[in-house]
């Protein structure tokens, strides 16, 4: 392409964008409130967000290419190779899907941190049975930035770092199909945590996470940040799932057919359908709230011809394939990890896939679950406690093709390996107690209590974050060129796993003994138990901080360099150095065998790495 | 052994034609999305138009804006759409591409200059119930996708002169019409909920 000589030449980093960010943040309001409209400067809020977050992905460099589309503007490249090496990288627009996962994968540990500690506040309220620790106002707003804070880490905390980082490896792709989508999927999440936490500025909200009208019609300002920051995740969710399935789809290295597709590279193509597919519907929900409380429509205001069940139905019918996004990476994790430490062929791959597409599916099928004691005609809680009992049955052959693939295994326990068999144990229970949750009569008498609490974070702690910690183990050697030590890993995990049932599986038993969710005071008789809970839980982030000095350890003292395949598998990232080559693969590999194949007689390797001489890989 | 080259090929041909192909699936994979987000602001027309609460969808004396001047913007949309995707077909010569492409770009800016203007006209408030408020949303909610898009096309328009690249890249800048195609179909459902069954 032929261009004009003309530069533009704004430093792009972050510190740019916050530069801009801050007036871009006061135009907003200053237009809010030119329009007068009479409402708690909420327009002028909302607008101020979205001008910041519009200007900071300008100081970061989001405009350059457009403007270069347009005007034909030399515009400075954001893959420099030469500027491309230092830790500078890390703080810039990087379109290098490596850079990107770790730029997620640290942006997402710092979330967690304030997430955790949010956790760690509640808990310690919770300490006394009365409301003298947190005053009922202050606790809800609590709940509810925790709650939300963790819907938007763990929206992406496996795609994010480990799915950016890891798909190309895995299917022999030397790039991203859309890397500044990717980028943008990175980008919008600091702005949105920033945006979220600053509802504390605005006494937070109090809705907690699902923003149920006519209160979230009326709360205060804070309000705004989980309208704003959602969205901005909604974007993330849509712009990643349309790169991770463009490059599942189109860049393929030759010889990675369907059936050879790594697992957790199928988990990620399942998460990636439904947050592109169930992302709009929550956009769509959050503008129609965004102009009940800024032009004063009313969709969700039952007295002026709205409906708050409106929102239930669009909030819900996004909530619920939202918790499979979370759980469908971590499936495919434990089905990947298993058999290369298992070291037998995965048993039953073609079920596995078909158990993770059948819980996409029927994942569509079931919001109204929600909305059990909310109001549902009753003729339709049959079909919806079925189809949300059918979930199980995709769910149990996952676990069928992770039993089936350790039956008569010689197991190599390796970290990650205890990470994954935590899971397996950690996820039945949540998965079981789901089942309670399903069903209407019990529904109807756990639904507001402890017990569902405990369910949900049984599948998105137990579950998924144990899946986490088990990539983390696995991956990170490859990703940091570093090994974690295995000794604190072990510590970690028993740490881990203990405090975390120790914390969670009590609060089943709180949740039948009728205590309520999102309230600060409870019935004195359960003082024991939860003092109990609350000390566990102290202990439980204690082992996130176990993982956190393990992490610091390993990299910045006693550093042991990763060799290029230390857990000798067989799968296509392993076969890359260490450091992995910027362009990833010399050569594009053909790929000649699956990746599960331990133990057959004669089994190939995995990939001629010799590949096409001259190969493009479309870069 | 027969293995399937088609995603890495040595020659810039090759290079080319993956790019058009991941043009392609990206634009599919982008229009199933922003269908499930139009479907949700149809969910919230029919659901609040049966609910009724307080007799509110309509209140007295509130009705759809002017039929005629909804079907002009509705007309202007399609014409941009199919005018683009004439210009933009493999058959079609490259000058007719340099022709189409800016009248196309001229009836896509009048779409939403007339949807602009409705829109400050519409002779209902916003906060007069439930109608008010879904019209309000969708056309909002549309007009600013297609000025987006809008926005995309000039930037084709752009690059279509002697210096740009949307020549050698022709089949990216097809699938592009897809899009349009797509925002003017939503538009006519659009009018049909909103002018029609109202
Ligand atoms: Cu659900």
């Amino acid at each position: 392409m032929v261009v004009s000589e003309r530069r533009l030449s704004l430093p792009n980093n972050p510190i740019t964008g916050i530069v801009l960010a801050i007036p871009g943040y006061f135009a907003g309001v200053w237009l809010g409130t030119l329009f007068g409209l009479d409402d708690d400067q909420n327009t002028g809020i909302i607008l101020g967000y979205l001008f910041a977050t519009a200007a900071f992905l300008i100081g970061i460099g989001f405009l350059n290419y457009p403007l270069e589309r347009l005007f034909g503007w030399q515009v400075t490249p954001v893959t420099d190779p030469a500027e491309n090496t230092g830790i500078g990288r890390f703080f810039r627009l990087s379109l290098d899907h490596k850079v990107i996962g770790i730029q997620y994968l640290v942006t997402i540990l710092i979330m967690l941190l304030f997430g955790g500690i949010g956790a760690m506040l509640i808990r310690t309220s919770l300490l006394v049975p009365d409301s003298t620790i947190t005053p009922p106002g202050n606790y809800i707003s609590l709940i509810g930035l925790h709650a939300v804070m963790m819907i938007f880490i763990t929206s992406a905390v496996i795609v994010g770092p480990f799915g950016n980082y890891l798909v190309p490896l895995m299917i022999g792709a030397r790039r991203m199909a859309f890397p500044r989508l990717e980028a943008l999927s990175f980008w919008v999440v600091p702005p949105a945590a920033v945006i979220l936490a600053a509802a504390t500025f605005w006494g937070g909200f109090p809705t907690g996470w699902t923003g149920y009208p006519p209160l979230s019609v009326q709360a205060g300002q804070g309000m705004d940040s989980y309208i704003v920051g959602f969205a901005l995740i909604a974007v993330a969710l849509v712009t990643s799932g349309i790169n991770m399935l463009a490059t599942i789809i189109g860049l393929r290295a030759p010889g990675m057919t369907w059936t050879r597709l790594p697992m957790f590279v199928w988990g990620i193509f399942t998460t990636s359908i439904l947050g592109l597919l169930a992302a709009p519907v929550l956009a769509a929900a959050l503008i129609m709230l965004a102009m009940d409380r800024t032009v004063n429509t009313s969709f969700f205001l039952a007295s002026n011809g709205g409906s708050n069940y409106l929102w239930e139905n669009l909030f819900w019918f996004f909530g619920h394939p939202e918790v499979y996004i979370f759980i469908l990476p971590a499936f495919g994790i434990i089905m990947e990890i298993v058999p290369h430490f298992a070291r037998k062929p995965l048993w039953g791959y073609r079920t596995g896939v078909v158990g993770l597409f059948g819980v996409a599916l029927l994942s569509w099928f079931v919001w109204q679950h929600h909305l059990f004691v909310s109001g549902i005609a009753p003729v339709l809680r049959p079909f919806y406690m079925l189809s949300t009992e059918l979930i199980s049955i995709p769910t149990g052959i996952i676990f069928l093709v992770v039993l089936g693939t350790l039956w008569r295994a010689r197991v190599w326990f390796t970290v990650p390996m205890l990470f994954c068999m935590g899971f397996l144990f950690n996820f039945l229970i949540g998965g079981i107690s789901g089942v309670y949750l399903s069903d209407v009569p019990t529904d109807v008498t756990l639904h507001g209590s402890y017990f569902s609490m405990a369910h949900f974070h049984y599948t998105i702690m137990g579950g998924e974050i144990f899946a986490l910690m088990a990539a983390a183990y696995y991956w990170l050697p490859k990703m940091t060129g570093k090994m974690l030590s295995p000794t604190i890993g072990r510590i970690h995990f028993w740490w881990m796993f203990i405090a975390f049932n120790s914390t969670f599986f009590p609060l089943f038993i709180v949740g039948l003994l009728n205590m309520p969710r999102r309230v600060a005071a409870y019935n004195p008789d359960l003082v024991g138990l939860n003092r109990w809970v609350t000390i566990s839980a102290y202990f439980l982030f204690g082992s996130m901080l176990v993982f956190a000095g393990n992490l610091i350890y390993s990299w910045f003292f006693v550093a042991r360099p990763a060799v290029a395949n230390p857990w000798h598998a067989r799968s296509l990232e392993w076969q890359v150095p260490t450091p992995v080559p910027a362009a990833n693969f010399d050569r594009v590999p053909v790929i000649v065998a699956g990746p599960y194949e331990y133990g057959i007689p004669n089994a190939r390797p995995v990939a001629d790495l010799g590949g096409i001489v001259g190969a493009t890989g479309g870069g | 052994m027969a293995v399937r080259t088609r995603a890495y090929e040595a020659d810039a041909a090759a290079a080319a034609a993956l790019d058009t192909r991941l043009a392609g699936i990206g634009t599919w994979l982008f229009l199933a999305a922003d269908l499930f987000f139009f479907v949700a602001w149809w969910f919230a027309f029919f659901y609040l138009r049966a609910l009724n609460n307080h007799q509110d969808w309509k209140a007295q004396g509130i009705g759809p804006p002017s039929k005629g001047y909804g079907a002009i913007v509705l007309v202007l949309a399609l014409a941009t759409a199919i005018t683009y995707f004439l210009g933009s077909r493999q058959a079609t010569m490259a000058f007719l591409f340099r022709l189409l492409t800016p009248v196309a770009l001229v009836l896509g800016i009048a779409t939403c200059l007339f949807q602009g203007y409705e829109m400050w006209h519409l002779g209902f408030g916003l906060t007069e119930g439930g109608y008010p408020s879904v019209f309000s949303g969708l056309s909002g909610a549309w007009v600013i996708q297609f000025a987006l898009a809008t926005a995309w096309l000039a930037s084709i328009v752009t690059q279509t002169g002697p210096a740009g690249d949307t020549i050698v890249r022709r089949q990216p800048a097809a699938s592009f019409a897809w899009i349009l195609l797509y925002l003017a179909a939503i538009g006519l459902v659009n009018y049909f909920l909103l002018y029609v069954v109202a």
